[in-house]
């Protein structure tokens, strides 16, 4: 009951920020943008394309080609600029749960600091989940039913902008528990997604390094850090239909988020207010 | 609920220490204190005495440095113990996209109850607090009154067995404070346990039964209202008395006032009250008045901070 009224919570002050209004708004002009865009002429051309051709499966190779395209664009745009724009919407979600005035009143009921944080962290994830899930599901059902190709592997896309935000709140949630800024937050979060771009260039950068150390640094670096980029290769390689195997940049990304966000429960847990 | 203490702590600390400067505060130092049940007490001290500390370390929103505090006989640091407690902080900021009905919702789901009882309750509350007509307007619209007003309503909506409020009458304008303290004398009359942390001695003096006066985090003075106000003396008005007489009266005194012709002369006990009657009557003066006197509640407060901490 608790875990519910804190996610309420989040969900009603998040409805409450302007911010979040823009996140939605922008998800709802993109999926007009393809509604748009399918009647007028990309899409709705090479359905024409298909009716003639339907027989040659040449022709349906590029309307799937097409659509695999349009939905690797809205995964990296959605890993990018989506990621950014959640970050930043939801950094101040944390301090503000803290403001003196409010978090005494919070910390007078019975429920325990951790729950109070994780009740946080779970509504912060699910308010963005219900936004990519609709931004991901109005685009694959609008080219679904003008192309006729159903490809749910676009639907993982919903699974790793997901994960890769909770690993990224995690991170936020410590910096909002320490700090109180959602600003630093925003950047420690978007520097992250920087350093792991750099650094998922690894084999490249192993030969070109020159001592030992550094070489393990660079290692180092990789495998503790959340490995955004590698995931998103991940995604894209599911839309795409190919094949991949190695899922350590998952797992480690995800016993990053769990020390990064055991870290700062433990931390709230000591906090005096 | 074992205890027959609502509020028990034993050599509470609370030393707050700089990251980065080695200084150290002691806000809190040594507090023993013990609020039956069932009583109305009232917190007092100066501004920066530690009373807020010790506030928040009852509620575990501050950890102790040493000591030990109980509600009801729990340890104060286990969620548990905090659900017989209805709180309202000094300086609240009820996040302001809550409508009134959505705050009281919050809270009480917060402190356990169900959705029916939610349902049932929420407009009782916001009834009894008269905000009946208010209760779908957002927070933001409310004035200081009513927030203090919703915010009480949000302390007593779960049936608290202990009340912890800070400044509970903050804002409020006078007839609102009377309903107020109608509200807490109903509750009262329940066997609720009210702690009230104010500056306004007037008003704890005449709703409280026990306070404490805290000093630079210490209990400078604490026992009931009733004690600590007797007692103080014997209050001999005499109008215009001779010069050499009243040289001698003075000397005899413990304070002497001239308003209007008429000298107040405080005796500390009957009898030096009574040898001056004697003196006065004795040379045919004419008495206005004699009576004793009690302290108020702000004479014990200000002698006991000037002194110090010690009354």
């Amino acid at each position: 009951m608790a875990t519910m009224a804190l996610i309420r919570d989040t969900f009603r002050e998040a409805l409450a920020r302007k911010i979040f209004w823009g996140l939605f708004g922008l998800s709802v002009a993109m999926i007009l943008f393809f509604l748009f865009l399918l009647k007028i002429d990309l899409v709705e051309g090479a359905m024409a394309t298909v009716s003639l051709f339907g027989r040659t499966s040449n022709r349906l190779t590029d309307v799937d080609r097409l659509v695999r395209g349009v939905y690797g664009g809205i995964a990296t745009f959605l890993y990018t600029w989506g990621m950014f724009l959640a970050v930043f919407a939801s950094a101040g979600l944390i301090p503000s749960v803290l403001e003196p005035g409010r978090i005494e009143l919070l910390l007078s009921k019975p429920i325990s600091r951790t729950h109070i944080l994780l009740g946080r962290y779970i509504g912060n994830v699910l308010v963005i989940s219900c936004n990519v899930v609709f931004l991901v599901l109005g685009i694959w059902t609008i080219l679904g039913m003008k192309t006729g190709i159903w490809s749910p592997a676009f639907l993982v896309s919903i699974a790793t902008t997901i994960f890769i935000f909770a690993v990224l709140l995690s991170v936020v949630v410590l910096i909002g528990v320490l700090f109180e800024s959602a600003a630093l937050a925003t950047m420690i979060s978007m520097a992250l997604m920087i350093i792991s771009a750099i650094l998922a260039q690894t084999s490249i950068m192993l030969r070109l390094l020159s001592s030992e150390w550094s070489r393990d640094l660079w290692k180092g670096l990789y495998y503790v850090l959340p490995k955004i980029w590698d995931i998103g290769r991940i995604t894209l390689s599911a839309i795409q239909d190919r094949t991949f195997n190695d899922y350590t940049s998952i797992w480690s990304s995800a016993l990053f988020a769990a020390v990064i966000l055991s870290t700062a429960l433990y931390i709230f847990s000591r906090r005096d207010f | 609920m074992s205890s027959e203490y609502a509020i028990e702590t034993a050599g509470l600390i609370k030393v707050y220490r700089s990251r980065w400067k080695r200084r150290e505060v002691r806000a809190v130092d040594g507090i023993s204190l013990r609020v039956a049940r069932g009583t109305i007490f009232g917190l007092l001290g100066p501004n920066g005495a530690g009373k807020t500390t010790f506030v928040k370390l009852l509620l575990s929103a501050v950890h102790p440095t040493a000591g030990s505090a109980l509600l009801f006989g729990r340890e104060a640091r286990e969620p548990e113990a905090r659900r017989p407690i209805g709180y309202l902080p000094e300086n609240h900021r009820f996040p302001t996209y809550f409508t009134g009905e959505g705050m009281l919702d919050f809270y009480a789901a917060l402190s356990g109850l169900g959705d029916a009882q939610r349902k049932k309750l929420i407009p009782e509350l916001l009834d009894l607090v008269g905000l009946s007509q208010w209760g779908g307007v957002r927070l933001g619209k409310y004035s200081k009154g009513m927030l203090q007003r919703v915010g009480l309503a949000q302390a007593l909506i779960h049936s608290p067995s202990l009340l912890i409020l800070d400044e509970p009458t903050d804002g409020v304008d006078p007839v609102g404070r009377r309903h107020i303290r109608d509200i807490l004398t109903g509750f009262e009359e329940k066997g609720v346990t009210i702690f009230i942390n104010s500056h306004l001695l007037a008003e704890v003096e005449m709703f409280c039964q026990e306070v404490a006066i805290i000093h630079r985090g210490k209990v400078a003075l604490s026992g009931k209202v009733a004690d600590l106000i007797a007692g103080k003396g014997y209050r001999l008005t005499v109008a215009h008395p001779p010069e050499n007489l009243v040289d001698q009266l003075r000397a005899q005194a413990a304070s002497t006032a001239a308003r209007n012709g008429l000298i107040d002369f405080q005796f500390p006990t009957r009898e030096s009250a009574n040898q001056a009657l004697d003196l006065l009557r004795a040379q045919h003066c004419e008495i206005e008045a004699l009576a004793p006197t009690t302290s108020t509640l702000e004479d014990v407060f200000v002698r006991t901070v000037e002194n110090g901490g010690q009354n």
